[in-house]
């Protein structure tokens, strides 16, 4: 049989100051994201009034409509698109970079600081500049190669087009990490490898990606969910009657256009509760995968 | 140990301190400093909201006129309008509205409805309140009667051209006795005798109010009815309007050219002849380096008679007119209305043509505001006022949803794209009716 034990005078004093620590943090939690959350989940059943007034019930009703328009897959679809270019090209590219950069070279830190420089602009400056160097007539992109390309208002490139702005824009944090990761490998298997005769290629594989596999994973879970909450970048690059803004706009674009452009935050909260959903669906299946691909030492 | 002690009690209660200032702070952060300054009685100041970043300087100097009279200062901060009504919105759910604000015709309804507006009848029973637009002061009047703001001012479109670019294609200059026809002839002529990537109009389709919507109504159809219950965008008139917008665009600056670089800059840059444009704007050009190229022209009209002379109802120019209104939860009322009520007097409202920001919200003045440009002509926008018809800027109770929506794909936004093809553009103004009908429906 457990016994409940007894606390000490002792203990009982250390467990107060302990919650007196943390309770900061836990009131801001509870302020500033646990109530805003429960909300959005009670309003996502409702038909909300204006200025957040006399909110009605109506059960299900947001989630049908959410549900049955085909701009909700659509936008799904593109967020997904989106994801898929920046989480591998964002990750592979850093990794390299990160591979490079890592030996202490003459300038390694000028480099270092020029691929973080994104990191620290702030994104509506960065997709400002993004634009002009789209801008189909006077862009600097299509001046240099004396092209007619509308990068951002081509349907069929225009997401594209704003997913390489999110690679660019990632690559400096995610290089960080990898350094931080590789500085952690022991310098002795790549000794023993080199004794052994393997080439640089051989090691980068054999050595560097499995035991850097953790910082990898967690690189890749973390920039998933950003990658599929992303908004800026299409709020900032396309204005509204941008022709490919339908194969381009993301959940939390739309979420906003419903919420905070019409006022109708029933709805919207009922669009962000199925992106929710997805994204719980999507980490659960890469926490199945974790115990098969990454290695910890 | 008991030294330790304290000093992390100290250090929690600073941490605790530090977050519940942060939670006020943002708090106050929007609201006014009416509050602060409450208790020098008679002074004080109050804080403007406005979204156009142009007038600002004028309108900052007409508050300080007043500022000169009732000794109370006037602060105006610029929110540019796709952020503005977002802000507004959620200042006015968390009662942290600026003391004063303009107010639109899209959103008026809901925030009257809803009393976030202070309530001015009390306060303006000594103004003169017929000298005002009608149209424009019925905007900002409850169906109860109760009044939430006062005309600011009046717009009204015109067509703005560049002479070099008609002289470039040897093109006569448009005169107030252009049709649309006309118009579709000389854009046509100057797209084709000009470099690729010049074109004879460009026209702005996300800005209806100075574009599309005046063909609508030039041809005999509306957006939305007087009795705001139903729309005649799919009528024939509206249809027929539509598709004098398609034949234009098909030698316009493709939209797709217009999503990325707007129309004021593609004419400022000598990339199109032609835009239309409000009278808001005529400062931007008034300005601009080649401003001596410019010129203004009375909107053409529709010749739906075939007479070969513009009837009054055949030249169509969409009015709409800026309320300045209050927020019910202002600290300082009396000033707040006092304020709006100078703005709307007929001194500052001429101080106002005069410094060329906007036309008066009175039809008595418009004297100064043709004379506040020297050197460019701008009569074009009072001359549709006497020969032609003003339609107040069509709206519903919550008109921001068709609104959008009508431009987006599976509106408008497919005919625009494809305009060389009639029956899409037919199919749109179908589709368009039937998402305003529905949005009515759900008001």
């Amino acid at each position: 049989m457990k016994q409940k034990r007894k606390m000490t005078a002792a203990a009982k004093n250390e467990a107060l100051w302990s919650y007196l620590f943390v309770a900061p943090t836990i009131i801001g939690l509870i302020i500033l994201n646990f109530y805003p959350a429960i909300n959005t989940v009670y309003q996502s059943f409702c038909k909300t009034g204006d200025f957040g007034k006399g909110n009605t019930f109506v059960g299900l009703a947001n989630y049908q409509t959410v549900v049955s328009a085909a701009e909700t897959w659509q936008s799904l679809w593109n967020t997904v698109k989106y994801a898929l270019i920046e989480v591998p090209f964002g990750v592979v590219i850093a990794l390299v970079l990160a591979v490079f950069l890592k030996n202490k070279l003459k300038g390694t830190s000028v480099f270092r600081t020029i691929f973080f420089l994104p990191m620290v602009c702030a994104p509506a400056a960065v997709a400002m500049v993004w634009r002009w160097l789209y801008n189909q007539q006077f862009g600097l992109i299509n001046n240099i190669f004396h092209t007619k390309v509308a990068w951002i208002s081509d349907p069929k490139i225009a997401w594209i087009s704003v997913a390489v702005i999110g690679v660019w824009s990632i690559i400096g944090y995610n290089m960080v990490l990898f350094i931080s990761g590789l500085q952690e490998i022991p310098g002795d298997y790549y000794e023993a490898a080199e004794i052994d005769g393997a080439t640089g290629i051989r090691q980068f594989f054999n050595i560097t990606v499995p035991l850097l596999s953790p910082t990898t994973f967690f690189i890749v879970q973390t920039r998933v969910i950003g990658a599929l909450t992303i908004f800026d970048l299409m709020f900032m690059v396309m204005d509204r009657t941008n022709v490919a803004l339908n194969k381009v706009q993301s959940v939390v674009y739309l979420f906003y256009q419903y919420t905070f452009t019409q006022g109708n935050k029933g709805y919207g909260a009922a669009l962000v509760m199925v992106l929710v959903l997805f994204i719980m669906l999507v980490t659960v299946i890469m926490q199945a995968c974790e115990k098969k691909f990454v290695f910890y030492n | 140990m008991k030294m330790r002690k304290l000093m992390a009690a100290g250090l929690c209660v600073m941490m605790a301190a530090g977050l519940t200032a942060c939670g006020g702070g943002s708090k106050d952060g929007g609201s006014s400093d009416a509050g602060a300054s409450k208790g020098e009685a008679g002074s004080g100041s109050l804080t403007i909201n406005i979204w156009d970043a142009n007038q600002q300087a004028g309108i900052q100097e007409i508050c300080d006129d007043w500022t000169a009279e009732s000794g109370t200062k006037v602060k105006v901060e610029v929110i540019d309008w796709d952020n503005y009504w977002t802000l507004l919105e959620s200042a006015a759910s968390g009662g942290t509205l600026a003391d004063v604000f303009w107010m639109h015709s899209d959103y008026a309804q809901i925030y009257m409805e809803n009393d976030i507006l202070l309530d001015l009848t009390d306060y303006v029973k000594d103004v003169d309140l017929d000298q005002y637009y009608e149209d424009i002061l019925a905007i900002y009047t409850r169906d109860d009667g109760k009044i939430y703001g006062l005309p600011k001012d009046h717009d009204t479109i015109a067509l703005l051209y560049n002479k070099t670019l008609f002289d470039e294609a040897g093109v006569e200059y448009p005169t107030a006795e252009w049709t649309y026809e006309d118009m579709y002839e000389a854009a046509k002529a100057i797209t084709e005798n000009t470099p690729d990537d010049t074109y004879g109009y460009a026209i702005n389709t996300s800005n209806d109010q100075d574009s599309w919507y005046n063909f609508i109504y030039a041809y005999g159809g509306n957006v939305v009815n007087t009795t705001k219950d139903d729309t005649a965008i799919d009528s024939p008139e509206g249809k027929a309007g539509m598709e004098m917008v398609r034949k234009l665009l098909t030698v316009s600056t493709p939209q797709a050219v217009v999503a990325e670089t707007k129309t004021d800059a593609l004419f400022l840059s000598g990339k199109a002849a032609m835009i239309t444009q409000g009278s808001w704007m005529i400062n931007t050009f008034y300005t601009a380096e080649n401003a001596a190229d410019y010129a203004w022209a009375m909107l053409p009209y529709a010749d739906l008679n075939g007479d070969g002379k513009c009837q009054k109802e055949e030249r169509q120019s969409c009015y709409n007119g800026l309320g300045w209104s209050a927020a019910a939860n202002t600290s300082n009322p009396e000033a707040a209305a006092d304020l709006i009520k100078y703005l709307c007097s007929e001194p500052a409202q001429i101080k106002q043509a005069e410094l060329g920001v906007t036309m008066a919200g009175i039809p008595a003045i418009s004297e100064p505001f043709a004379a506040a440009f020297d050197g460019m002509d701008v009569s074009a926008f009072d001359q549709i006022e006497a020969e032609g018809t003003l339609y107040a800027r069509p709206g519903t109770r919550n008109s921001g949803v068709w609104n959008n929506a009508m431009k987006q794909a599976g509106g408008f936004l497919d005919a625009w794209q494809n305009p060389e093809d009639p029956a899409v553009m037919e199919q749109a103004c179908d589709n368009v009716a039937k998402m305003i009908r529905d949005a009515i429906a759900a008001e």
